[in-house]
């Protein structure tokens, strides 16, 4: 199913649940975006920028001064962004590094600012991410506590479900150690199972499912099909096509921060894949050719040491001459 | 672009439409800062959230060492047997006061309560940007936690104090201070410093998470405060100006300070006044609402940077 290009980080077909159907009938509207947009801030950092042409020293020590202190860069990471989400469908997000796919989900679940447009959700959304970090110095135990109160659980409810949520994470005794001795994939599943204690109206994936072993996955599938079946949307960004395509019935090809096509998930991963290849294509002749400009400079270089060595050796010559009419 | 099924069907062109779709399903706008009252009552909601933080924060500045809970004793206690060393037995200045270490223990450590407290406000939005991200909740959660969590970590060192004080009595030049139901009032002073600590705190948070520059100016801002408070002088014994006088004792954290003197000490300089108490609450709950709506006002922006 996947070609060679292709990382999957869950390639086992068994591990992949069933393919879902699309809905005949779509429910009603969950989730409307309409001309996101979404600018951050980043503090301290500065462009640098090219020289024009030659400079006074004083110029030149001001520019070389001002690379050091801050400034802020505005990154535009989503440009305008349309779309409908209705109960019932599972929609993938897809595109390359850098596309504005994390920052378009955590806008949407209302964790980023939007710069411009507007956002309606049905609930509350519920964001699952790899960088969604827990208290590392608290235990499993209190960061179940603090995650599920602010997800607006009450203590008792919390009480009730712990064990629930303990098991399902399958880290047994653990959970009362300080979630810095826990691995990275422990974290990441109890993050998980917080998460989902409670079955959201919306639930967003980012990549978590690439951590845990094959019987976390299965687990966890199982879960978030759950979650669907209740009517409830999901939005699962992830690199891997074949869980995409297995898990989705909609994609939404985010380029650049804009919405590059929006359809079935077969469509839309099809495209996205020939995309990708072009591009590589692109890659490799460009390499090619930065690879015959640098052989050429080489060569130029090589004959400039040559010129050198001819000169010295002229040099040389000249002045063993002159000693010898000293010593005459 | 792509000929999709009916989940394009629905089209949202322009804000009205997107609104009116909404509205029809019973969406509700993200991003969109919430009407104050209903902040109120999330904050409300929210209010276990915000102790578990605060106390599990307080619990865990500790962890990480062999003694570990012992510290929060060990700590206040060395730092006050710093203070019993130099102005116990070194400097005997007498500094118009009639018991030194009660004056300055009082003073230093009801001064790190201000002050640590509005630091950790000052810090908690970029601090707590995992959270932030993560989850979605009223912001001012986590202004209110860093605070309540100081003041929940420096109850032991308020025993210690108290302790202090009264021990101090077997020093020399140290007039006794009796325990009088005056120490009954000492929470009720602390009550009223939280409230002002969390006031200036979300003034902090909101200027801090645009501006993270001004920390920098921080240790020097509280320390020209601390002087300028009496904290480990009395202002009167240096300062003659009747005007300048009146308003470096009623500036809030010099009130603050002299509130807790009141009730713990014995001192003809600081007797217990309840009008103090009075322009104290004003103080205090005057700076809270103010700070908290100002922090409100830009509940949409927090972890834009």
């Amino acid at each position: 199913m996947s070609s060679r290009e292709e990382v999957d980080f869950e390639s086992d077909a068994e591990d992949l649940p069933a393919r879902s159907v699309s809905p005949a009938v779509l429910g009603a509207p969950s989730l409307v975006a309409q001309d996101v947009h979404v600018t951050y801030r980043v503090v301290g950092a500065r462009e640098r920028r090219r020289s024009k042409g030659k400079q006074s020293l004083l110029r030149r020590a001001w520019n070389r001064g001002r690379q050091h202190t801050g400034g802020a860069i505005e990154v535009h990471a989503v440009r305008g962004v349309s779309f409908v989400a209705h109960h019932g469908e599972s929609i993938a997000i897809i595109g390359t590094n850098g596309s504005g796919k994390s920052t378009l989900l955590r806008a949407l679940a209302g964790l980023q600012p939007i710069s411009g447009g507007s956002v309606y959700v049905s609930g509350t959304p519920s964001l699952l991410g790899v960088n969604a970090v827990l208290m590392k110095k608290l235990t499993g135990e209190r960061n179940i506590i603090i995650g599920g109160l602010a997800l607006g659980l009450t203590r008792a409810q919390i009480d009730a479900k712990f064990d629930e949520i303990v098991e399902f994470a399958g880290i047994g005794d653990q959970v009362y150690l300080p979630m810095n001795a826990l691995s990275s994939g422990q974290a990441a599943r109890l993050r998980f199972a917080i998460s989902t204690a409670l079955v959201p109206d919306v639930l967003m994936i980012d990549e978590a499912l690439a951590t845990g072993d094959a019987a976390f996955r299965q687990r966890s599938k199982e879960r978030i099909e759950q979650i669907r079946d209740a009517a409830g949307t999901i939005f699962f960004v992830s690199h891997s096509l074949a869980s995409v395509r297995a898990m989705c019935t909609r994609a939404i090809w985010l380029d650049k921060g804009v919405v590059r096509m929006d359809g079935p998930v077969d469509e839309v991963a099809d495209a996205y894949r020939e995309h990708v290849r072009a591009d590589k294509r692109e890659v490799r002749r460009a390499r090619r050719a930065a690879r015959r400009a640098k052989l050429g400079e080489e060569e130029w270089a090589r004959r400039r040491e040559a010129r050198r060595a001819r000169r010295l050796a002229q040099q040389a010559e000249l002045e063993a001459r002159q000693d010898a009419g000293v010593g005459r | 672009m792509g000929a999709a099924a009916p989940a394009l069907s629905a089209t949202v062109d322009t804000p009205q439409a997107a609104a009116q779709l909404a509205a029809a399903h019973g969406l509700k706008p993200m991003g969109v800062r919430p009407p104050l009252r209903e902040y109120v009552r999330a904050m409300w909601q929210r209010r276990q959230f915000t102790q578990v933080l605060a106390s599990s924060r307080a619990y865990a500045e500790n962890q990480g060492t062999y003694l570990g809970q012992v510290w929060a004793i060990l700590t206040p206690t060395m730092n006050a047997l710093v203070y019993v060393i130099i102005f116990g037995l070194l400097l005997k200045a007498s500094r118009g006061v009639d018991n030194v270490i009660g004056f300055i223990v009082v003073g230093v450590f009801v001064y790190r309560l201000f002050d640590d407290g509005v630091h950790s406000a000052a810090k908690s939005i970029p601090s707590n940007s995992g959270l932030i991200r993560a989850l979605q909740f009223p912001r001012a959660v986590l202004p209110t936690s860093g605070i309540v969590s100081k003041f929940i970590g420096q109850l032991p060192s308020m025993i210690v104090m108290a302790v202090f004080v009264y021990v101090s009595r077997f020093l020399p030049n140290n007039a006794p201070v009796p325990i009088t139901w005056h120490w009954l009032m000492l929470p009720v002073a602390l009550v009223l410093l939280c409230g002002f600590t969390l006031g200036t705190g979300y003034v902090f948070a909101r200027v801090c998470s645009g501006l993270p520059d001004l920390l920098n100016f921080f240790p020097f801002v509280f320390r020209l405060l601390m002087y300028a408070s009496g904290v480990i002088f009395p202002i009167n014994h240096y300062v003659h100006d009747a005007t300048l006088g009146t308003i470096l004792e009623y500036q809030p954290v010099a009130l603050f300070l002299d509130l807790t003197r009141q009730s713990m000490l014995h001192e003809p300089a600081y007797p217990f006044t309840w009008s103090k108490w009075l322009i104290a609450l004003a103080w205090s709950v005057g700076v809270l609402v103010i700070g908290f709506v100002f922090f409100w006002r830009a509940e949409a922006r927090y972890g834009r940077e």
